[in-house]
């Protein structure tokens, strides 16, 4: 095994810079139409993301997340969960700050004996008020190849 | 809106899931991994060459089934775990049964147990709370 449950977890209270993100319109529309949906009426932003937006709006990356939990190669990361909170409406063009870091990571083995880290990582987005708008907590499967 | 105990959501079905999609996506979501957009990678996996949907794409059926069901801006909240991967040209249907409901801040809240069927077998599987009037 090439990571040690120790390394993973000290990732713990890892904060990723923050920054500001907008979602634009063509990016709303192409969001939309991968869903299979007719676009939103008013500006609203598909609630599908808050999984992109967090992500790089926090200054991070999902090539960051591969590279922080050891991923390697196809295969090795699997998607756990999402709790996802809408507190207000996310809408196109608007400026939103956003903040976040990983908050758990746990070593666990399957029945079968297959060994994977469960980490989980919170994101929240703010408007101008520094009221929360919506908050996001993915926990992804890092599966470890065993000998 | 009339919103009882027990009711069942309206299903929403994607008929082929498209892999011309998911490159989209993988695009906007700068997401560098292949199992979403390269079928040679998927072959050692034994996916017989076809790619893996990504998860807010399965989460998008059920977002556009209570969309349907309750309006554009209903959804305040989803938590859902994914059981089993879903692959190009698959059919899969989105449902929902309410479970609760409950006046919070003014508004009616719904809380639904919702599910991504593909022949009978429960692919993703969560709860959502509905914003229902």
């Amino acid at each position: 095994m090439t990571v040690t449950e120790h390394e993973m977890l000290a990732l713990i209270g890892h904060r990723f810079p923050g920054g500001r993100y907008r979602v634009q319109h063509w990016e709303n529309w192409l969001l939309t139409d991968c869903t299979g949906s007719e676009q939103l009426p008013d500006g609203l932003v598909h609630p599908i993301a808050l999984f992109h937006a967090p992500i790089l709006g926090s200054r991070t990356s999902i090539t960051e997340l591969f590279e922080l939990g050891h991923a390697s190669g196809a295969g090795s990361v699997g998607l756990e969960s999402y709790d996802w909170e809408y507190l207000q409406p996310l809408k196109e063009e608007v400026d939103y700050d956003v903040e976040g870091g990983i908050t758990e990571v746990e070593r666990r083995t399957t029945p079968d004996g297959q060994i994977y880290d469960a980490v989980a990582f919170t994101i929240e987005l703010f408007d101008d008020d520094h009221a929360v708008v919506a908050r996001v907590t993915n926990r992804w499967r890092f599966r470890r190849p065993t000998a | 809106m009339n919103v009882q105990l027990g009711d069942n959501v309206p299903p929403w079905t994607m008929a082929a899931v498209d892999a011309g999609r998911m490159r989209t996506m993988a695009a906007i979501l700068r997401d560098p991994y292949p199992v979403h957009w390269d079928r040679t990678a998927n072959e050692r996996l034994g996916l017989g060459g076809r790619v893996i949907n990504q998860g807010p794409l399965n989460l998008s059926y059920l977002v556009n089934m209570l969309h349907a069901w309750a309006g554009p801006g209903s959804v305040r909240r989803l938590t859902v775990a994914f059981a089993r991967p879903v692959l190009d040209e698959d059919c899969v249907t989105a449902r929902a049964t309410v479970l609760a409901l409950a006046e919070v801040g003014g508004e009616r809240h719904a809380t639904c147990e919702i599910w991504l069927d593909r022949d009978g077998e429960k692919v993703v599987t969560g709860t959502a709370v509905v914003a229902v009037g």
